[in-house]
């Protein structure tokens, strides 16, 4: 156990992190090579303060006419992502870690803040599981797929409250947390989870054509 | 629950016959393989199957919310497939394909505004339509459009003479009120070009005269061409038929250019619109149009700005503005419009919801012009609409464009609504200031 | 028996109960690490038996721990037991001196990585 540890902590992650970045940066790369080989004429219509006009509107919870419509949905979507990136980059264990193989540090958050953090993310992710089988529309489009990125996502969470909480073998769901989140680094520049990396560009784009042709809002 | 009914088109059935696996694998690949790119990788990976579309749309609304006319249900019955089986799908899947993406969609962009992600879910609805027009599944009657187009550059089977012909007649009617009101043809250095759709010379004629009345009034510098080039409309567009799409426009415009207007003043036309300031310019290589295009709504409030044309009366009645979403949506022109609105009738009701979130005809993007085989399924497909319509209590619908005008008269008639529907151009007509009439 | 003596005997069984149970901390001490220096704990303190451990462990030099450090460099043959570990490891690292938890945490967790023994993970020093 102790060598799967060691694995999972050390090489594993390693390689996880470069397969994250090497992955994007070649995702990106392949996009925009894409778009200039064959759509060149979309860079002409890119406007950066309309595109950030929009990236900023969509930012803002219930700001937009269809988060308006969809409050509760809204509310939940906006915890997520923001517990998912602030446990993340903020958990005074995650910090620590860095801190000690690289030197680096910065401020950290509460446990206890996380950790309310970290259930409303694996909540977040129920509701949205929920949804996917109760609410028709969503239903339709759901397949087996979107269970299995909602417990992506999940997993490394889970796994991070048991561990943190001392449920079940620390050293176990220690090394299940690492591993699932290692699981879903990797997957994230390769399956729909990339809507990470594209987002900002989908929307800043769509912003732009309303903005500069349209002359009008996208929110 | 309102049951989609798998309806019998001519077209399609005879497009349908001829076809071979091989050949929607081979077409399929060929369109999304050559005329796609970033874009369509981008979209289709990005979106995460969230539904947050489908209340964007008033098909789904209007179909007791079933799922498979939300937007992403149209994706999932099209473009997901094609992606997944690299185009080996069936005769059967593609008639279905062309049914919804030809006649369940009317490219509103409605859905682009609710989606998170901006994904462009018409943009998508427009690559089905291309695959639909390079395997001939076209239906009937919009195909029929499209031959127009190529054999007489207008959309009505309008012969060159025709047209001429009508306006003459409308110069000759309009002196009746205004004795020495013109239609200037072929005005080489005029201001403006005046363009139309064919539908106004082939049985709307009384915008023509409205139009030319107004432009009289307002003392501009103004002409008609008397050559094909002459109609701005475009349902090749909307069958995907780029390649003729791009003949119209460069017609239009060299048209415009030949008589060296300044600027090409439209119609209450919206698709028209989408196609001369949006799309056709692109496709002949233009970022925005080669020559300054402006929609009649702006042409409205420009003249009544720069006291060009004068209120003489105010319409009493309560009226409602529908904002159609090729001028509105695709050119920010609510506002506007509501300021000439304003002018000429005292009381504006609005729908909710209004101005870019306005709740489409559902006549649009070439569905109405699928004609009569789907006009049931059209009008049930919009009783989100009707609703809108009479909630404003009003019995005076200003709808400024030829689509919204149709699908709003159908959805009208269906409901039972007691309701008219006027052009502003008719509003302004009937109350500005004619001084020498 | 009285009711005074009842009292009596009642009173002096609380005194005592409590004189045993206070001293439960102070026998707990050995079995932890000194932390008084972090101030406020965010995770509970670590285990850690000092006796127990060696023995397990094996370690004879106590300089493996106990280390002594002079500009920069391990000093061979000293140790430094008669010290706390926050005596020189201050809160916030200082040059390339390590600050008190990392320096913690290196020694413990870097030791155990090495060899491949004993606890790795947070919650297994860290016990609730």
């Amino acid at each position: 156990m102790e060598r799967i540890y060691i694995l999972v902590s050390g090489p594993l992650a390693w390689i996880a992190w470069s397969v994250l970045i090497l992955g994007s940066i070649y995702r990106l790369w392949q996009v925009f090579s894409l778009a200039k080989q064959k759509e060149q004429v979309l860079f002409s219509y890119i406007s950066l303060k309309y595109a950030l006009r929009s990236i900023i509107n969509w930012s803002i919870p219930w700001n937009t006419t269809n988060m308006r419509l969809h409050p509760i949905f809204t509310g939940v979507a906006f915890l997520f992502h923001i517990g998912f990136f602030v446990i993340l980059i903020f958990l005074s264990a995650h910090v620590i870690m860095i801190e000690e193989g690289f030197g680096l540090s910065w401020p950290t958050i509460p446990d206890a803040l996380a950790d309310v953090m970290a259930f409303l993310v694996v909540g977040a992710c129920i509701f949205f599981g929920v949804r996917r089988i109760v609410r028709p529309e969503v239903a339709f489009v759901t397949d087996w797929t979107d269970f299995a990125l909602l417990g992506l996502v999940a997993a490394p969470f889970l796994t991070g409250i048991l561990a943190y909480h001392q449920w079940g073998d620390p050293l176990l769901m220690t090394i299940l947390h690492m591993l699932s989140a290692e699981i879903l680094l990797i997957s994230i520049p390769f399956t729909r989870l990339v809507h990470m990396l594209f987002a900002p560009f989908t929307r800043g784009y769509i912003g732009s054509e309303f903005g500069m042709v349209r002359h009008v809002k996208d929110w | 629950m309102k049951e989609r009914v798998w309806i019998k088109d001519e077209g399609i059935e005879r497009g349908a016959e001829a076809l071979t696996p091989e050949r929607i694998e081979r077409t399929i690949n060929a369109v999304l393989g050559n005329e796609t790119g970033a874009r369509l990788m981008a979209y289709v990976e990005t979106c995460v199957h969230c539904g947050l579309c489908s209340e964007a749309c008033h098909f789904y609304l209007s179909r007791d919310k079933d799922p498979s006319y939300a937007p992403v249900g149209k994706v999932k019955q099209t473009i997901w497939p094609m992606l997944k089986h690299k185009g080996k799908v069936s005769v059967e899947f593609m008639k279905q394909a062309t049914q919804i993406a030809q006649t369940e969609c009317n490219l509103c962009r409605r859905c682009v505004q609710y989606c998170p992600f901006g994904i462009d879910i018409a943009y998508m609805m427009s690559l089905v339509r291309r695959i639909v027009h390079k395997l001939e599944l076209t239906p009937l009657y919009i195909q029929d459009t499209a031959h127009s187009h190529s054999a007489t550059l207008n959309q009505m089977w309008v012969k060159d003479d025709e047209w001429i012909d009508a306006l003459h007649w409308q110069e000759d009617e309009i002196r009746e009120e205004i004795p020495n009101a013109r239609i200037p043809l072929e005005k080489e250095g005029a201001d403006i070009m005046y363009s139309v759709i064919g539908p106004e010379p082939k049985f709307r004629t009384q915008l023509i005269y409205q139009a030319a009345v107004i432009m009289n009034v307002a003392g501009l510098n103004w002409t008609m061409p008397a050559t094909p080039g002459w109609d701005n409309s475009d349902m090749a567009m909307f069958t995907g038929d780029s390649e003729i799409m791009a003949r119209l426009k460069r017609a239009h415009f060299e048209t415009a250019a030949r008589l060296r207007v300044k600027k090409i003043v439209m119609g209450e036309c919206g698709h028209a619109f989408r196609s001369v300031y949006d799309t056709g310019n692109r496709v002949l290589g233009w970022r925005m149009p080669p020559i300054p295009v402006i929609h009649a709504l702006e042409f409205y409030w420009d003249l009544l700005n720069e006291g060009r044309i004068k209120v003489a009366k105010q319409i009493e009645e309560p009226v409602t503005f529908h904002d159609p979403c090729n001028v509105v949506r695709g050119r920010g022109l609510h506002e506007k419009a509501r300021e000439v609105v304003r002018a000429f009738c005292k009381n504006l009701v609005e729908m909710h919801p209004n101005r870019e979130h306005n709740l489409c005809c559902a006549a649009g993007g070439g569905v109405i012009n699928c004609g009569p085989p789907f006009k049931n399924a059209r009008v049930e497909s919009n009783s989100a609409k009707a609703e809108q319509l009479k909630a404003t209590g009003v019995k005076l619908c200003i709808a400024p464009c030829h689509n919204c005008h149709g699908g709003l008269d159908d959805i009208i008639h269906k409901y039972g609504l007691d309701m008219e529907l006027k052009f502003l151009g008719e509003i302004i007509y009937e109350c500005m200031e004619k001084p020498e009439a | 028996m009285t009711p005074r003596r009842f009292s009596f005997l009642l009173g002096a069984s609380f005194i005592v109960a409590l004189s045993v149970l206070g001293a439960i901390p102070a026998w707990t001490q050995d079995t932890v690490l000194k932390t008084q220096a972090f101030g406020t704990l965010t995770r509970p303190v670590a285990l850690f038996d000092h006796d127990t451990h060696n023995e397990k462990a094996g370690l004879d030099d106590c300089a493996i721990c106990h280390h002594v450090y002079r500009n920069g460099k391990l000093v061979a043959g000293e140790s430094s037991e008669d010290k706390a570990c926050s005596d020189c490891h201050t809160l916030q690292g200082q040059g390339r001196q390590p600050g008190l938890r990392v320096a913690y945490h290196t020694a413990c967790a870097g030791c155990h990585t090495t060899k491949a023994k004993g606890p790795l993970a947070c919650g297994q020093c860290h016990r609730r």
